[in-house]
């Protein structure tokens, strides 16, 4: 029975290692959604759009300075984008109400993707990694492991390190958790919370500018990556828990995992009623019985997430609501 | 004493490492009224927590008519005779008035699936809303906004909506916080009335109106509770006053 | 409002007698912008009156659409579904898929909820064109109206008044619906789910049950669509619908009963009006969204109603000219914006790029004028406008204020 096209070892820690490196990049972006959940209470629709943002930034701006200034001017830009976005936009309507902020994002998000659309086109560009970054790490069995997927593991490695430490050991990472819980106490000692609330909300944008910038030339640079990687990181936020880093680590790893091991995979689920009698049965059937693991990769954390919501809704670490 | 109509059994909750509440031993009589008293952050509004199911005890039990209802969701807890009202007001605030009441009768009458008859047509609904709207003196405020009452309109409201579902058991969570001695006096008046026949668990910090509202009297003291008794024993007791009351008399 | 029920009498009245009134395009408007209506009703009672905001509602629309095709093709306009009754087997397998989402949806509350209803949509849609039986693929699936009941159903005309009526009726029913004891909690959910359960009710059983009764509406709205186009693509499944009837419901002010349908429909008939003209109608959309949200929160409805209710101090003459000149300034910054939008869209777009010759930018014409991008009267006019436009109605909302200062 064809669990896997070839069973081979390399091919498992090859998928192992492309869904690590995609999860971390998930959680690059989730990172960011949670940190803005948690202090403003809003879930930033447009985050995800601030990713496509860095990316057609980073592909805007390599022809001019290079790759390597395109990935660091990209999230900045993103970042002046959303404290833009928050100081003229989100706090105008932040009286309404959660629910109208969300919206209003949500509005963002189809308007970002408007612009974009007109500025760059319907179809993807032409982003694309470096030459001089494209050559293989390693090779096994034969197979060469392209350099710049660990690149991209490694920065996304490198920011969690970076904004760990900024929170948990620096003065105003302290500012801003106590923001987080109990912003009028923090207004009261003295520190300006409508700075600090736009200061996590152009670092959040930063982050997801980031990914987008790295990401976007690795994989593909089109106006739809909003909404994919946007679902898919509402996916993440859902099984790991909001209010949680660590489950929305959890999370991302687990559905970039998965992901990368169906992808390789020729499994169906026909196979599996095989092993009670039951193949020709669920063979007849056909539909989603018959299709291959390979087809369904990008349904399974679909799956995941409802699997979840029976089992555990509140998420793997995250808090009752 | 003829068997106790709610019971906490050495009870304990504890949030990680803090222990709110310790071994609570409590046997409320069916149709007193029991208030329960104490210091800021003794673990009253946890113990109401506790008993209206919303948490559930670290440990021990808790019995509602004989039945033990421990760990049972706040819903269930209602639908065996257990109704709360809630310190900070928790009604439905974008509709009217006789809505907010509307709603919590019709569950009484099991209509909440119902969506062939208008509800407007359930005649014996809306004579209990009628009824309750003339116990809570809101008669001629039925169809204003709850949100655009005044505080201890809504107030009044909020005991309104936990007795609609004609409990046995009322846990009213410090229902006079914030009103003035004149509508505090209404809300104890109303408070006697409506709990004729049933059974009132009620924490308050206004002594004047424990001590005049109460049966009994249960005080805790760092989530255990350090005396019961009638309102007299309460007031001589020395650990009590030690405790608590301090220098003054109540 | 003493007068709605005149107004609505009126309208109605308006809509049967619409086809001897308007050309057979508009007439073909007027049946998406019925469909789109019913669809944000159906959007509306889930959102605007049990508050819980779902972001993948196309997914029972294109269930009902899907549904209603193979009926088509299955019954071929007699039988159990002659073609009168075929929305009904787009209600039914909305309310199955509505059942079957809103168990899993309504386990968790407010955005964890939208995320979850997105995720469902976009987990329907990626399957769609792997269940070729079901969805058809890439080409979906068409059918035919076949007559019944001895009317033709071949014109725009039959195809009209099936939709008028089951518009209406659906309208109708979800008006009585919200008058119901399930109605009324629907309310309590948006108030307050958390004292309903202290109350004794099982609070994931009712929303489970008032979303597949929202689903069910979306189901007949998809159906309708598939009878009017006879066929129903994967597409349907797509984010943008379901990001569209959020948009239109919201524009319209969910708080009032008929907002949805009065914002899908003005927004339909926008799109239809605009569509030969821009092609960024999509970002007109969602900037109007965005403006509305910030400016107008209730939506246009909303805002109506509450200032019918509550009307300012000043004269009904002095209210009005306020009215008038705020709409004059803000016409002049949308004619200013939509200049410079259009403008650009002319100038970014992939056939102006291949007309660009060395140093040579050739002329863009708009609005029968031809303007010169490198030149500076482009952008003054569509700046300039947009600038001025914002500063009188700055201006207006300025002496408005000072005025109600000055009477308070």
């Amino acid at each position: 029975m064809p669990f896997f096209t070839e069973v081979s070892v390399d091919q498992i820690l090859f998928a192992l290692l492309n869904g690590t490196i995609y999860g971390l990049l998930l959680f690059m972006v989730s990172a960011g959604l949670t940190l803005i959940f948690g202090m403003m209470g809003v879930l930033n629709f447009a985050h995800a759009s601030f990713y496509m943002l860095g990316a057609y930034f980073a592909y805007t701006l390599e022809p001019l300075t290079g790759f390597w200034m395109a990935i660091i001017l990209a999230p900045i830009l993103v970042a002046g984008i959303g404290i833009l976005v928050e100081r003229f936009i989100l706090r105008h309507v932040h009286e309404h109400g959660h629910a109208h902020e969300l919206l209003v994002t949500f509005g963002l998000a189809v308007v970002i993707a408007e612009i974009i659309k007109m500025v760059y086109g319907k179809f993807a560009v032409d982003y694309r990694v470096p030459v001089e970054l494209n050559f293989a790490a390693f090779s096994l069995s034969g197979i060469d492991y392209p350099f710049y997927r660990l690149l991209m593991g490694g920065i996304a490695i490198v920011m969690f390190v970076a904004i760990y430490a900024l929170l948990t050991k620096t003065r105003v990472g302290i500012v801003v958790r106590s923001a987080i819980y109990r912003p009028q106490m923090v207004e009261a000692l003295g520190h300006n919370v409508p700075v600090v609330f736009m200061g996590v909300f152009g670092i959040g944008a930063a982050l997801a500018g980031l990914a987008g910038a790295v990401a976007g030339a690795f994989y593909t640079t089109n106006p739809n990556m909003a909404l994919e990687l946007g679902v898919m990181v509402f996916v993440v936020v859902v099984v790991g828990g909001l209010g949680s880093m660590g489950g929305a680590m959890a999370a991302s790893l687990l559905i970039g995992i998965t992901n990368s091991l169906a992808v390789g995979s020729d499994f169906r689920i026909a196979d599996l009623m095989a092993f009670v009698g039951m193949g020709g049965w669920a063979d007849d059937i056909g539909g989603l019985l018959t299709m291959r693991m390979s087809s369904l990769a990008a349904t399974l954390p679909f799956f995941i997430m409802l699997l979840v919501l029976v089992l555990r809704p509140s998420g793997l670490m995250g808090e009752k609501e | 004493m003829s068997d106790p109509i709610l019971s906490l059994q050495h009870v304990h909750k504890s949030f990680g490492e803090a222990h709110i509440i310790r071994d609570v031993n409590l046997d409320v009589i069916p149709g007193e009224r029991h208030a329960v008293i104490g210091p800021n952050g003794a673990g009253k509004s946890t113990l109401f927590h506790l008993c209206s199911g919303q948490f559930a005890p670290s440990e021990g039990r808790i019995f509602l008519n004989g039945k033990n209802i421990t760990g049972l969701k706040p819903a269930e807890v209602n639908r065996h005779g257990l109704a709360r009202s809630f310190q900070i007001t928790n009604i439905f605030p974008g509709v009217t008035v006789f809505e907010n009441l509307r709603l919590a009768v019709m569950r009484k009458h099991n209509l909440q699936f119902v969506f062939w008859r208008s509800a407007a047509h359930l005649r014996q609904v809306n004579e209990e809303v009628d009824d309750l709207l003339t116990k809570l003196r809101l008669t001629d405020r039925a169809q204003t906004l709850a949100s655009q009452l005044s505080y201890s309109e809504q107030r009044s409201l909020e005991i309104g909506m936990t007795l609609a579902s004609d409990p046995q058991v009322i846990l009213l969570d410090e229902p006079m916080a914030g009103m003035s001695h004149e509508e505090t006096d209404y809300t104890a008046d109303l408070i006697r009335e409506i709990t004729k026949g049933r059974t009132l668990l009620i924490v308050e910090h206004d002594m004047s109106v424990v001590f005049a509202l109460a049966h009994r009297i249960s005080v805790l003291v760092y989530g255990e509770i350090i005396a019961t008794g009638t309102p007299d024993e309460i007031r001589g007791n020395a650990r009590v006053k030690e405790a608590y009351l301090g220098e003054e008399a109540a | 409002m003493k007068f709605a029920p005149l107004f609505l009498l009126i309208s109605v009245a308006v809509l049967i007698v619409l086809p001897w009134l308007v050309s057979g395009s508009m007439l073909n408007a007027a049946v998406q912008m019925l469909i789109a209506a019913l669809f944000a009703m159906a959007f509306g009672l889930l959102c605007g009156q049990a508050g819980m905001l779902s972001f993948g509602h196309a997914a029972y629309f294109g269930i009902g659409a899907f549904a209603a095709v193979h009926a088509m093709n299955a019954f071929g306009g007699e039988g159990l579904l002659p073609t009168p009754l075929l929305p009904l087997v787009g209600g039914a397998t909305g309310l199955v898929g509505g059942l079957l989402a809103g168990y899993f949806s309504t386990k968790r509350t407010g955005v964890y909820f939208a995320m979850i209803t997105l995720a469902l949509a976009e987990l329907l849609h990626a399957l769609a064109p792997h269940l070729k039986t079901v969805f058809g693929g890439e080409a979906g699936i068409s059918s035919f109206r076949m007559p019944a009941w001895g009317i033709g159903f071949g014109g725009l005309n039959d195809v009209y008044f099936l939709t008028l009526v089951w518009t209406l009726v659906c309208i109708g029913l979800l008006y009585l619906f919200s008058k119901t004891p399930l109605g009324r909690l629907a309310l309590g959910l948006r108030e307050n789910a958390h004292r309903l359960r202290f109350l004794g009710y099982n609070t994931n059983a009712l929303g489970t049950l008032i979303f597949a009764v929202s689903a069910m509406f979306a189901g007949v709205a998809g159906a309708l669509q598939s009878i009017n186009i006879e066929a129903a693509n994967y597409v349907v499944l797509e984010s943008h619908i379901s990001t569209a009837v959020v948009l239109n419901s919201y524009i319209g002010g969910v708080r009032v009963f008929l907002g949805p349908a009065i914002g899908g429909a003005v927004m339909t008939f926008f799109g239809h009006v605009t569509s030969d003209l821009t092609r960024v109608w999509l970002l007109y959309q969602g900037i109007i969204f965005v403006l509305v949200m910030m400016f107008l929160p209730r939506g246009l409805m909303g805002e109506l109603v509450e200032r019918a209710r509550n009307p300012s101090a000043e004269g009904v003459a002095q209210t009005l000219g306020t009215l008038l000149m705020r709409l004059a300034s803000l016409a002049i910054a949308a004619f200013g914006a939509v200049f410079t939008i259009e403008f650009l869209q002319r100038l970014l777009s992939p056939e102006y790029r291949a007309d660009i010759t060395e140093g040579n930018w050739p002329d863009i014409t708009l609005f029968s004028y031809d303007w010169a991008p490198l030149s500076i009267a482009p952008w003054a006019i569509g700046l300039g406008l947009f600038g001025l436009g914002i500063a009188l109605a700055t201006l207006i909302n300025r002496r408005v204020a000072a005025r109600k200062e000055a009477q308070a």
